[in-house]
C-alpha cells in the first residue's frame, strides 16, 4: 500500500459525490443534473429502473466516462477523472457483476495479481514474496471477518468467496470507496446476509460504499442512505429511515400504475389436472465446467407454473437446457403428453410443443445484429403460412411480425431496426412473442426478468400467467426468489445438480427455500413440504 | 448494397431510414476503394509516375470502347462465381478460403470431360462437363464442411490447406495421365469445339459464361433473401447459439452452404475452362478464388455489390495488363490496390468514428 494513498479522512463531509452531472448520448439524456454525496463511513444505495442512469453515473465516478457538464467531488473538492487508473489511485474501486478473477489462478494469486509483493534476491532480480502475500491476505481476512482458503483454485471456489476476494483485493490496494454493482444477484439469502455483515464492518472502519441494487428490501437492510434515479435524474435522496419500500417504489416508478403481479398467485391447478411434462431420472454428464445433473424427476401439470430455485451454478441452467432439448442427457426420460423426447434434437422438442426463453438474452435469446423482424420470425421460416412455393412470402412475414409484436405490446421503431435498439424489457417481450407464436404447450423460461425494468417485469409476469390460464404450463428458473414465490405453484430446489426439495406456494418463504438451496444433496430425503 | 437483412425491409419502414442505410452501404463500398487508390497513388508517386494520369489511362483502358469493356467483363467473369461461392459461406459465418481449390478442380474436371467425351453426343457435352465440374468441386468443399460441422475442425486451416492439395492433384494429373501429347508441358488437350461456350462479342474473349455468372449472382440474391434456407444461413452467421435455440441445425446448414459454395465454384471453373481457355493447364486460376474473396468482402456479401466489385477488379486486371505493356508501370500496382481494398473492406468504419469521438475532449 503506497503511502500517498488518500487514507480515509473522517473530517471531510463528502468522500465521493457528484455535483450537477449531465451526460448525453445522442438524444438520450442518461444523466441530467445529478447530484449526490457519499460521506465517509456510509453505505449509499443507488436504485432505479434499468436505463434510469445508474450505470452512467457509476462509469463517470470511475473515470470511464466524462460528464458533459458538472463535476465529480472527491474529499470535498472537484476533481477531473481522466481515466479509470486515476480513479483507482484516488481510492475508487468497483466490484463488477461479473468478477474480474482469473479462474485458473488460486485465490491468493488473484488477490495480489497486478500488485504482487516482491522480494529482491540478488541485485535487480526480484521474485514474488508469497509468504508476505499470505500474511497480507490473512490480515485482510481478519479485518473483513470472513474465512477464506487462499490456496483454492478460483474456479472451484463458491461464488460468494470469489466475491469476498474481489472486495479484499480492492481493500488491499487502499481503495476505500467501493462501488458494488448488484452484488447479491448471484447469492443465496444466507450468503446475502453474510455479505451485508461484511459491508457493514467495512463501513464501520470508514469505507464509503456505493451499492447498486434492484432489491429494495436489501437496500433497507443494508444501506444508510438511498438515492433514487429516474430518467437520468436523482429524484430522491434520503436516509433509509425516512423512506419506506412503498415510498421508494413510488419514486422509482414515477406515475406508473402499481404492479398487480406482486400479489401472490393463487394456485390454479385442479387436483385432476392433466400431466403435461414428465421428467424421470434425468442425468446429464458434462464435458465443460457446467454442473452435472443427477437423477432429476419432476412432473408439470396443466395450468401450473413450476419454479426452479438454487444458488447460481447448481444445475438450474443445465436442467432448463435439457428440458429445451439443447443439452444432451446421458440417461432418464423427458416425455410430453406421454411422447418420449429423450435422445431427440432441439427442433423435435420445439415441434412437440416446448418453447424456450434463454437466460442469456444477448447471446442466445436474440441475434443482436439481426433485425427486429428476423428475431421475432426466426424458427417460423418453414411454416406454410409464410411460404409461397419454395420462397418466403415476405409481405406475410412482415404482417405476422407486426402482429406478434403488437400482441405482447412490444414498443419498436421499424421492423428492420436492429433488435439491439430495443430496451431490455421490450427485447424480452419480443423473445416471448417469438416463442409463443408456435403455440407451445410448455414454456421453459430461464431468468426472464434479468436486466428488465419494473414495468417490463410486470408485463412478463402477466404473459406467464396468461399462458397458464390458456391451458399451458411453465417451468420457471429465476434467481429472484420473490419472483418465484409470487408466480409459482410449486418451487423445486436444486443443489449440486440434485433436486433437494420441493415447496408448495403456500409454504414458500425466502427462508424455507434458502435453507434448501444451501443444503447439500448428500443423504437428504427429498423434502416434499 | 445491403445484405438481405435490408432487402427484407418491410414497406412500412421509414423511407428516411432506408435512404440512410443505402448511403451507409454505398460508403462502405466506396471508402475502401478510395483508400486503396490513395495508397496506390503514393506508390506511383514514389516511382515517379503521375497517379491521376495512370488512373485515367487505366479507366480508359478498361471502359472506353466496346472491345475494352468486353475485355473487362471477360476478366470479371470468373470473379462473379468465386465471389458468390465465397459470399455464401461468409454470410453463414463459415470462413471458407478454399474456393480457389474448388475452382481449379472444377476447371480440371470440365476440361477433361470436354476432351474425353465422344464428339458424337453433340451439345450434350457442355452440360455434362459442367455437371462433372460442379460435382467434383462440391465434393471437394463437402470435405471441410463435414470436418467443421462434425469434428469442429477449423475451416480456415482446412480449406486453405486443401487449396494446396487441389493444386498438387491438378499439377500431377496434367503432367501425367491428362498430359497433352501434342501441345507440350503441363496442359491437357484442347477441348472439342462443340464443348466451347459461345463467344458473345468476338473478337473479345467475352463468353456466355459471363451470363451464367450473372445468373449465379441472381440465384444467390434469391436464395439469400427469399428462401427459408437462406434465412437460416443468415441466422447461423449472425449468432450460432441463437440459431440453434430457435431450432436450426447448425451442422447441416454448414455442410449445405459448403456444398453449394462448391457447386458454384465448380461452375465457375467449368465456365473458365470451356469459355475462356478451352483446356486446363498449370496456372489455370490466377488467384480467382482470392480476388473473389476480396469482392465478397467489399460487397459485404450483397449480390449487387458482387456485380460491381467483380467488374471493378475485372477492370483493374484487364487495364493493368495493357498498361504494363505500354508504360513502365508494373502490374503489381493492381495487386497492391486489391490487397488494400481487402484490408479496408473489413474495417468497421463505424469504429473509426467512435475512436474519433473518444479522442475529443
Amino acid at each position: 500500500m503506497s503511502p500517498e494513498h488518500p487514507r480515509t479522512d473522517r473530517s471531510v463531509s463528502t468522500r465521493i459525490g457528484a455535483r450537477d452531472i449531465s451526460r448525453n448520448y445522442g438524444l438520450v439524456q442518461a444523466n441530467n443534473g445529478v447530484s449526490f454525496n457519499v460521506t465517509p463511513g456510509q453505505i449509499h444505495a443507488v436504485v432505479g429502473e434499468n436505463g434510469a442512469g445508474k450505470s452512467t453515473l457509476m462509469r463517470i465516478l470511475q473515470g470511464l466516462e466524462k460528464p458533459d457538464s458538472g463535476t465529480v467531488i472527491l474529499n470535498d473538492d472537484p476533481v477531473q477523472l481522466r481515466d479509470p487508473q486515476q480513479a483507482i489511485r484516488l481510492g475508487i474501486g468497483m466490484v463488477h457483476q461479473e468478477f474480474m478473477l482469473a479462474p485458473e489462478l488460486t485465490l491468493l494469486e488473484n488477490l495480489v495479481l497486478g500488485d504482487e509483493p516482491m522480494r529482491t534476491i540478488a541485485g535487480p532480480i526480484a521474485i514474488v514474496d508469497w509468504k508476505k502475500a499470505l500474511t497480507e491476505a490473512r490480515a485482510l481476512e481478519k479485518r473483513a471477518g470472513v474465512a477464506i482458503d487462499w490456496d483454492r483454485p478460483t474456479a472451484t471456489a463458491p461464488v460468494h468467496i470469489q466475491q469476498y476476494v474481489e472486495i479484499l483485493r480492492l481493500l488491499r490496494r487502499g481503495n476505500d470507496v467501493l462501488i458494488l454493482d448488484e452484488p447479491t444477484a448471484v447469492l443465496a439469502p444466507q450468503q446475502v446476509s453474510k455479505l451485508i455483515a461484511l459491508l457493514k464492518q467495512l463501513r464501520d472502519q470508514g469505507a464509503s460504499i456505493i451499492f447498486i441494487s434492484h432489491k429494495l428490501h436489501e437496500v433497507v437492510a443494508l444501506a444508510d442512505h438511498v438515492t433514487i434515479m429516474r430518467r437520468g435524474k436523482a429524484v430522491a435522496s434520503a436516509s433509509v429511515d425516512e423512506l419506506d419500500i412503498a415510498a421508494m417504489t413510488r419514486h422509482i416508478m414515477g406515475d406508473a400504475p402499481a404492479d398487480p403481479s406482486e400479489q401472490a398467485r393463487a394456485a390454479v391447478v385442479l387436483p385432476d389436472a392433466r400431466r403435461i411434462l414428465r421428467v424421470e431420472g434425468l442425468c446429464a454428464v458434462t464435458l465443460d465446467r457446467s454442473q452435472a445433473l443427477d437423477n432429476i424427476s419432476m412432473d408439470v401439470f396443466q395450468g401450473e407454473i413450476v419454479g426452479i430455485a438454487g444458488v447460481a451454478g447448481n444445475g438450474q441452467e443445465e436442467l432448463m437446457e435439457c428440458l429445451a432439448g439443447l443439452r444432451p442427457m446421458s440417461s432418464g426420460s423427458i416425455s410430453l403428453n406421454g411422447a418420449e423426447l429423450a435422445g431427440k434434437e432441439n427442433m423435435d422438442f420445439r415441434r412437440a410443443g416446448i418453447g424456450y426463453v434463454s437466460p442469456d438474452r444477448a447471446h442466445e435469446g436474440l441475434a443482436r445484429l439481426a433485425s427486429i423482424a428476423d428475431n421475432v420470425m426466426a424458427g417460423s421460416q418453414h411454416a406454410p403460412a409464410f411460404l409461397k412455393g419454395p420462397f418466403r412470402n415476405l409481405p406475410a412475414v412482415g404482417r405476422a411480425a407486426r402482429q406478434r409484436l403488437a400482441d405482447l405490446d412490444v414498443r419498436y421503431g421499424a421492423l428492420s431496426d436492429p433488435v439491439s435498439s430495443l430496451s431490455g424489457g421490450n427485447q424480452q417481450k419480443l423473445v416471448f412473442a417469438r416463442e409463443r407464436a408456435s403455440k407451445p404447450q410448455v414454456l421453459i423460461v430461464s431468468q426472464p426478468t434479468r436486466g428488465v425494468d419494473l414495468n417490463g417485469i410486470a408485463a412478463i409476469h402477466a404473459i406467464l400467467k396468461r399462458h397458464c390460464e390458456g391451458g399451458g404450463c411453465v417451468v420457471l428458473a429465476s434467481e429472484e426468489l420473490d419472483e418465484l414465490i409470487a408466480l409459482c405453484d410449486r418451487i423445486l430446489v436444486l443443489s449440486e445438480g440434485r433436486m433437494v426439495g420441493a415447496v408448495r406456494n403456500e409454504d414458500a418463504t425466502p427462508e424455507t427455500i434458502g435453507k434448501l438451496m444451501l443444503a447439500s444433496g448428500d443423504g437428504l430425503e427429498i423434502a416434499h413440504v | 448494397m445491403s445484405d438481405n437483412a435490408h432487402t427484407d425491409a418491410m414497406p412500412a419502414d421509414g423511407l428516411a431510414a432506408m435512404v440512410r442505410r443505402g448511403l451507409d452501404d454505398s460508403l462502405r463500398f466506396v471508402v475502401p476503394i478510395a483508400i486503396a487508390f490513395a495508397v496506390g497513388a503514393v506508390l506511383l508517386l514514389a516511382i515517379g509516375e503521375n497517379p491521376l494520369e495512370t488512373y485515367g489511362l487505366m479507366f480508359s483502358e478498361a471502359f472506353s470502347s466496346q472491345r475494352r469493356f468486353a475485355a473487362t467483363l471477360s476478366a470479371a467473369t470468373p470473379l462473379l462465381f468465386t465471389a458468390v461461392a465465397t459470399a455464401i459461406c461468409f454470410r453463414t459465418g463459415v470462413f471458407n478460403v478454399g474456393v480457389d481449390g474448388a475452382f481449379i478442380l472444377g476447371g480440371l474436371a470440365a476440361a477433361t470431360f470436354g476432351v474425353m467425351l465422344p464428339m458424337s453426343i453433340g451439345w450434350w457435352i457442355i452440360p455434362l462437363s459442367i455437371l462433372a465440374a460442379m460435382l467434383v468441386a462440391a465434393f471437394w468443399l463437402w470435405i471441410p464442411g463435414v470436418l467443421l460441422a462434425r469434428l469442429d475442425v477449423d475451416e480456415v486451416v482446412s480449406t486453405l490447406m486443401l487449396n494446396f492439395v487441389a493444386l498438387g492433384i491438378a499439377g500431377f494429373l496434367v503432367n501425367g495421365v491428362l498430359l497433352s501429347e501434342t501441345s507440350g508441358n503441363n496442359t491437357t488437350e484442347t477441348i472439342h469445339s462443340t464443348a466451347e461456350l459461345s463467344r458473345l462479342l468476338p473478337p473479345s474473349t467475352l463468353h456466355s459464361g459471363f451470363l451464367l455468372g450473372l445468373a449465379c449472382v441472381f440465384a444467390y440474391a434469391l436464395w439469400s433473401s427469399w428462401t427459408p434456407a437462406g434465412f437460416e444461413a443468415k441466422l447461423v452467421g449472425l449468432n450460432k447459439r441463437f440459431a440453434r435455440a430457435v431450432g436450426i441445425s447448425i451442422p447441416s446448414t454448414i455442410i449445405v452452404v459448403m456444398v453449394i459454395s462448391g457447386l458454384v465454384a465448380g461452375l465457375g471453373g467449368a465456365s473458365h475452362a470451356l469459355g475462356q481457355v478451352h483446356k486446363f493447364s498449370d496456372g489455370f486460376s490466377a488467384g480467382y478464388g482470392f480476388t473473389g474473396m476480396a469482392v465478397a468482402l467489399l460487397a459485404r456479401n450483397s449480390a449487387l455489390g458482387i456485380v460491381f466489385g467483380a467488374i471493378l477488379f475485372g477492370a483493374l486486371a484487364s487495364a493493368g495488363t495493357t498498361i504494363q505493356l505500354f508504360s513502365d508501370i508494373p502490374l503489381d500496382i493492381v495487386n497492391v490496390i486489391e490487397g488494400t481494398v481487402m484490408i479496408f473492406a473489413v474495417v468497421e468504419l463505424g469504429k473509426l468514428t467512435l475512436w474519433r469521438k473518444g479522442k475529443r475532449p
